[in-house]
């Protein structure tokens, strides 16, 4: 038997649309999976089936350790951070405790077991404020803390960055890790953010159109796009048909691993070069954002260190760094690529 | 001037010097009342509640119809209350028509929309998804909903006190099912009607100030419940 949390053929309805497609999945206890996919992937809507959450039917199997279980079981079993952090009226201790509260803790050993994970999150200086007078960044934070708070076996966390600034949601990010690593538990994370599946997760699974497209580890399956929605999903924003490369399948590539050639340099044997007109050049500081129009569409390059002498308008060679090839995937129609 | 003075010093003397009948009927008020109120509350929580979260056809409707229930006229209830409980009504064999018994119902009657439409409300307001996020911490179905009336317990106060203001503030239903009989079903509304009606305006003045003292004395304790945990923080 494995400890954790599984799921077989999960499928959600709703008035007669599948949200959620026959996923199968398993997070062993003390691992945590990303679920990422763009926006309406159904991820919210599979995490809350797996968690037994919420009014929707769901058909398949959800497993607790291996075996079925029903919903007070799972209710025992799970602790849930929602995209948006629902708090009580009351204090942030007290919001902090209620998940122990629910599981008949006392009170004031609920509030003793829950402080260290206020202060765990950065937010024990704030214990006895009425949680309402909170930012966005701080509620956040105490959500995440009253579901850690309970040391349940099963953590779900939808989204749980969405809407904190970037200093807030790398201080979190780092927060969270650690916490988790201390906290053994099999966790799902909901999140559309590539960055936030390597930073948190072991195993990732890409979610599109409420189906399963790939499934492993994550550092594997963030370099291997199957697909157009996928490579899109995971960065490789930019593809280029067989027509445009000379190559057998459609390529996909990264923008941050596309530049420009100037006119005499050499791009080695190996590296695919495309041509296209220049249409924009943008500054972002860092690095230079090139939008080059090809006969198969527009391409994005994000080049650190471009050449001084580019004209808008002129004919250029993009080189193509590294690439990953999509084999038979028809490519859909062209579409203005976007910069993730 | 004179007779409104005379009448507010009347109404003091009565209330002070503890006047027997003046007491009776200001116990009958609250019993009928409070009652009333228990009825409605016992009734409109959970048909608020099945209002405000269910998903059953004719969910909208029956919310509208509470709605239009706010504003119903008391002698529109009392007269359903008076014919369902006529001798020779539907319920006449029970024999309650002119007693306080049918005053507590039709007095429910006039609050129970009140209690349904404001319960509604109440819960909607707090977010959609906070049952789910707390059975996403453990809380049973139950502790749940249990935890969203604890979310919503100002605006459900606030719903006991409008549906106590409406039951003990109105005459026309009280009058009708309860006949206004001396030591019987006299409340503070119909002794008032009945003595400014005689021209005793000292007597009907006392039991106007006794009607707004109760009202008030039940809204302070309410709100004292509602506010005190506010400002406990």
């Amino acid at each position: 038997m494995t400890s954790g949390l599984a799921c077989r053929d999960l499928s959600v309805h709703v008035a007669g649309r599948a949200l959620v497609h026959a996923v199968t999945l398993d997070v062993p206890a003390g691992r945590t999976l990303a679920v990422l996919g763009p926006n309406g992937a159904g991820k919210s809507t599979l995490l809350r089936a797996v968690g037994l959450l919420g009014p929707h039917r769901s058909t398949g199997e959800v497993l607790l350790d291996g075996g079925p279980v029903t919903r007070p079981q799972m209710r025992r079993a799970v602790a849930a951070v929602l995209q948006r952090p629902i708090l009580r009226r009351g204090t942030v201790a007290a919001n902090a405790a209620s998940g122990l509260r629910f599981r008949g803790v006392d009170r004031r050993a609920a509030r003793e077991r829950a402080l260290p994970w206020l202060d765990a999150l950065g937010i024990a200086h704030l214990a006895d404020r009425d949680a309402r007078t909170l930012s966005g960044g701080e509620a956040q934070r105490l959500s995440i803390a009253r579901a850690l708070a309970v040391g349940s076996r099963v953590l779900l966390l939808d989204e749980p960055f969405s809407g904190l600034d970037a200093a807030t949601r790398g201080d979190l990010l780092a927060d969270l890790r650690a916490a988790l690593d201390r906290h053994g538990a099999a966790t799902v994370l909901v999140t559309h953010d590539r960055h936030e599946a390597l930073a948190l997760a072991q195993d990732t699974a890409l979610l599109v159109d409420g189906r399963l497209r790939h499934h492993g580890p994550t550092r594997f399956v963030l370099e291997e796009p199957r697909d157009a929605d996928t490579a899109r999903l995971l960065g490789f924003t930019n593809l280029l048909p067989p027509s445009l490369t000379g190559r057998p399948d459609t390529l996909a590539a990264r923008p941050e691993h596309c530049r420009l050639l100037s006119a005499l340099a050499d791009p080695g044997g190996d590296v695919v070069t495309v041509e296209g007109v220049l249409r924009r050049s943008v500054d972002l500081g860092a690095a230079t954002r090139l939008d080059v129009d090809t006969p198969s569409g527009p391409l994005v390059c994000l080049d650190r260190d471009p050449p001084d002498t580019v004209t808008l308008g002129a004919r250029v060679v993009v080189a193509v760094e590294q690439h990953r090839s999509l084999p038979g995937t028809p490519l859909p129609l062209p579409s203005r690529t976007t910069l993730s | 001037m004179d007779v409104l003075l005379d009448g507010l010093g009347e109404a003091v003397r009565l209330l002070v010097t503890g006047d027997q009948d003046t007491w009776a009927i200001t116990a009958l008020t609250l019993r009928v009342s409070l009652t009333a109120t228990a009825v409605a509350l016992l009734l409109g929580l959970p048909l608020g509640l099945a209002v405000a979260l269910g998903r059953f056809p004719g969910r909208r409707v029956l919310l509208a119809a509470a709605n239009t229930g706010m504003g119903l006229p008391p002698v529109v209830v009392g007269l359903f209350v008076t014919v369902l409980l006529w001798r020779s009504g539907p319920l006449g064999g029970l024999g309650l028509l002119y007693t306080p018994t049918a005053m507590v119902v039709a007095q429910a009657g006039i609050a129970t929309p009140v209690v349904v439409a404001l319960v509604a409300v109440a819960v909607q307001q707090v977010d959609p998804e906070f049952r789910v996020q707390m059975q996403g911490l453990g809380a049973s179905r139950l502790r749940s909903l249990l935890a969203l009336l604890g979310e919503a317990r100002l605006p459900l106060l606030a719903a006991a006190m409008a549906a106590f203001g409406a039951v003990v503030s109105e005459v026309g239903a009280a009058q009708m099912v309860g006949g206004n009989l001396a030591g019987e079903t006299r409340v503070l509304t119909t002794a008032a009607v009945l003595a400014t009606s005689r021209g005793q305006f000292a007597l009907a003045i006392a039991f106007g100030l006794v009607l707004l003292v109760i009202a008030f004395a039940v809204n302070l304790v309410l709100t004292l419940v509602q506010q005190g945990r506010v400002d406990a923080r």
